[in-house]
């Protein structure tokens, strides 16, 4: 047997063992995360696989984190009054009142992770272009994931709050700490006599209003196109980028949101206005306030420049329910009880920023300014809450803007330490595309299985692998990255999940030919399980 | 002649009560409310009430939380939340053939459904899994819930040889032959 069908047969034969562990385990629905509690019903009241979301799910998170009607009714726990309702009469001569969930509304989630990784991993720290790794990839590998602490509610008039946090590790975003952190006032059209929901104010830290939550996915590989920072191609055999620019459309982003709309029917909008973070310098100087305060006070900073990225999104979503009660109804009125409706949903998105690059120049420190869009459009087909298949395509452009000298000669990239520069002209933009396409079967309501395939194009990422200098995928063998992950998840209690991928990854390479591209390429293929639960 | 009919009446009246017993008893190992009924009787026949008792959805539950009607009971099934509901059952008495989906309707209606098959039904609503309600069909018009305690206490039982049959949510039914003369004492112990 060669090691690659040793690898295969080892990750099926895992795969079956907690399978049949799984099977023989009756499902229950007894979860009781935060919302949960409150209102006295399982994890499925809201989720399809969580942390999916059902078409309930979806009008609770629009409504504000509350039963869309009667909410006060079906609240097991009652929330504590910061005011009685008849001391708004009293205003402004007194604080509006509010309200605070009757009990302490945490979740706590924790996954677990055991990965078998294919025999061509040795191929990474083998011999190559650039030094060969003294490091070790080990064929097998258990990983903890990450432990968050979630809250979320609504403080009353409407006003919902979230905040989650990964405290198992330190750091920020994506590497840990705070994930979202949000006050939201919801249908505040209403002061100004718009529809109802026609206009919801977010302010704070949060996942932009992307097609498909990367923040909360229930995969356990993240869509790759989220992930593609856009670092212009160094290398001789291309026309040189002077662009590096670290943003991705999964990032946190601090700022403004207002939307509009529901999820579960008809039209959504959002506009957000953000901080730009594009991985450039913050000046970090004594005289710098930080965000501890001390003796220079001060919130420190966030954003690399003074510019404040947009983003904005719309989608229309067709409920395509033959009767009109139930086609316009939060879910739909089957035959066998309510259910998912079966809808299409279109949507567009665009991000437009711009990425800060400073460098020292003959007349101080010279700043480029290269203006960027993440542009594109999806679509989400569901039918039944049984089967939903959905996509997502992605186009990114960052303006080049390249470094010359004195007399206007261009610089070469990368600069060598030292280099005065004198201006910028224009250069080849750096672009790429890509997306995403998956179809989820619920085989059962605790069986999912999922075939999901990413797609990422991009020449510089090619090119500067060869180079030696790979940045977003190391050393990519084809300018299109292409990645199959058929998956399957168990709910084996409504807050328990397994999850188990085969990520058939992307070639790649750590050897350049004669022509100076990536030769005799591989794959590392992955078998991951996850084990995670919420409480 | 006239004094005579009325004194014949109220001597079968009479009669007919002193034939006429009942079964009382406990039902222990169990906490919680039990239903005790008296299972069919061969060669005899009950008519079908005429009243439709309610079983509501209210705050994401089943209220009451058990009901026991006679066989061939209609029983309305109501829908008094403002999120969409449903009602099934898988079975009746652990005949999945009896089982049945009565579908979606909205607040304030109601969906009637007539239990011609006895046993317990465990109804449940498929976008709440949390919810869960039962209703009890007895075959005969002898039946009962107990109380706090676990007592119960079955009237107007004709005397006779019946077999009684005990349940309880989660635990095993328990049947037992009773012969009744009068006021009958039947315990019942029940385990899950």
């Amino acid at each position: 047997m060669s090691k690659h069908w040793r690898t295969v047969f080892f990750g099926v034969m895992a795969i079956l063992a907690v399978v049949i562990v799984v099977l023989a385990t009756p499902p229950r629905a007894d979860a009781i995360p935060a919302f949960s509690r409150q209102y006295n019903t399982s994890c499925s009241t809201c989720h399809i696989d969580f942390p999916k979301l059902n078409d309930f799910g979806k009008a609770f998170k629009d409504a504000g984190f509350k039963f869309p009607t009667d909410d006060e009714s079906m609240l097991k726990i009652p929330p504590v009054l910061l005011g009685a309702p008849a001391q708004s009469e009293l205003w402004p001569k007194a604080i509006w009142p509010g309200s605070i969930p009757g009990q302490l509304p945490v979740g706590l989630r924790m996954n677990n992770y055991f990965q078998v990784v294919g025999a061509n991993r040795g191929n990474l720290t083998g011999g190559g272009v650039t030094p060969p790794g003294t490091g070790f990839v080990p064929r097998t590998d258990f990983e903890t994931g990450f432990f968050s602490i979630f809250t979320a509610g609504n403080f009353g008039s409407d006003i919902a709050f979230w905040a989650d946090d990964d405290i198992s590790v330190a750091g920020a975003n994506a590497n840990g700490g705070l994930g979202d952190g949000y006050l939201k006032f919801v249908n505040i059209g209403r002061f100004m006599h718009l529809p109802k929901d026609a206009l919801t104010f977010r302010v704070g830290q949060f996942e932009l209003d992307l097609p498909f939550t990367q923040a909360r996915s229930y995969n356990i590989s993240p869509y790759d196109i989220y992930t593609e920072a856009n670092i212009g191609a160094i290398n001789t055999l291309f026309p040189q980028q002077n662009v590096n620019n670290g943003f991705a459309l999964a990032d946190a982003a601090q700022g403004v949101e207002f939307s509009g709309g529901h999820q579960y029917g008809g039209y959504h909008y959002s506009v957000a206005i953000v901080n730009q973070n594009t991985g450039g310098p913050i000046d970090t100087g004594t005289n710098i306030p930080t965000a501890t305060g001390g003796n220079n006070g001060g919130l420190g900073f966030f954003s690399d420049s003074n510019f404040k990225d947009i983003y904005g999104r719309f989608s229309y979503r067709f409920n395509l329910e033959r009767n009109a009660e139930s086609r316009h109804s939060i879910q739909a009125a089957g035959p066998a009880g309510p259910r998912d409706h079966t809808y299409l949903r279109l949507g567009v998105y665009d991000f437009y920023g711009r990425s800060v690059q400073r460098f020292t120049g003959t007349n101080g420190t010279l700043t480029a300014r290269e203006p960027f869009y993440r542009l594109g459009g999806d679509f989400d087909f569901g039918y039944h809450g049984v089967f939903n298949l959905y996509g997502l395509f992605m186009y990114g452009r960052d303006h080049n803007l390249l470094p010359v000298d004195s007399e206007g000669a261009l610089l070469p990239l990368p600069l060598a330490t030292g280099t005065m520069i004198s201006g910028f002209m224009n250069g080849v933009p750096a672009t790429f595309s890509g997306g995403f396409m998956q179809a989820d079967y619920m085989v059962y309501p605790w069986m999912m299985v999922i075939m999901r395939w990413d797609s990422v194009h991009s020449t510089a990422d090619l090119l500067n692998g060869a180079a030696g200098s790979p940045t977003n995928f190391p050393f990519a063998f084809n300018t299109t990255r292409n990645r199959f992950t058929p998956g399957v998840q168990f709910l084996i209690h409504a807050n328990i999940k397994a999850s188990f991928e085969y990520q058939i990854r992307p070639q790649q390479s750590v050897t350049v030919g004669d022509n100076g591209l990536p030769a005799q390429p591989f794959r590392t293929n992955a078998v991951t399980a996850g084990l995670e639960f919420v409480y | 002649m006239k004094r005579l009919s009325v004194v014949l009446a109220v001597v079968m009246v009479l009669a007919l009560a002193a034939s006429a017993g009942s079964i009382s008893g406990k039902v222990s190992g169990v906490t919680g409310k039990s239903v005790v009924y008296v299972d069919t009787i061969a060669g005899k026949t009950f008519p079908a009430p005429a009243q439709h008792p309610v079983m509501d959805q209210k705050g994401l539950l089943f209220v009451p939380h058990i009901m026991v009607v006679q066989q061939e009971t209609t029983v309305d099934f109501l829908n008094s939340d403002n999120v969409q509901h449903n009602v099934f059952w898988p079975s009746i008495g652990g005949d999945k053939k009896a089982g049945h989906n009565l579908g979606t309707w909205p607040k304030g209606e109601k969906k009637s459904w007539k239990f011609d098959h006895p046993g317990a039904a465990t109804l449940l609503c498929n976008v709440h899994p949390e919810m869960s309600g039962y209703i009890v069909v007895s075959p005969t018009p002898y039946f009962a819930e107990t109380d706090a305690s676990g007592a119960f206490h079955i009237k107007d039982v004709p005397d006779g040889s019946y077999t009684v049959v005990a349940w309880h949510e989660g635990a095993k039914t328990q049947s037992k032959p009773v012969t009744v003369k009068g006021d009958t004492t039947q315990d019942f112990t029940l385990s899950k």
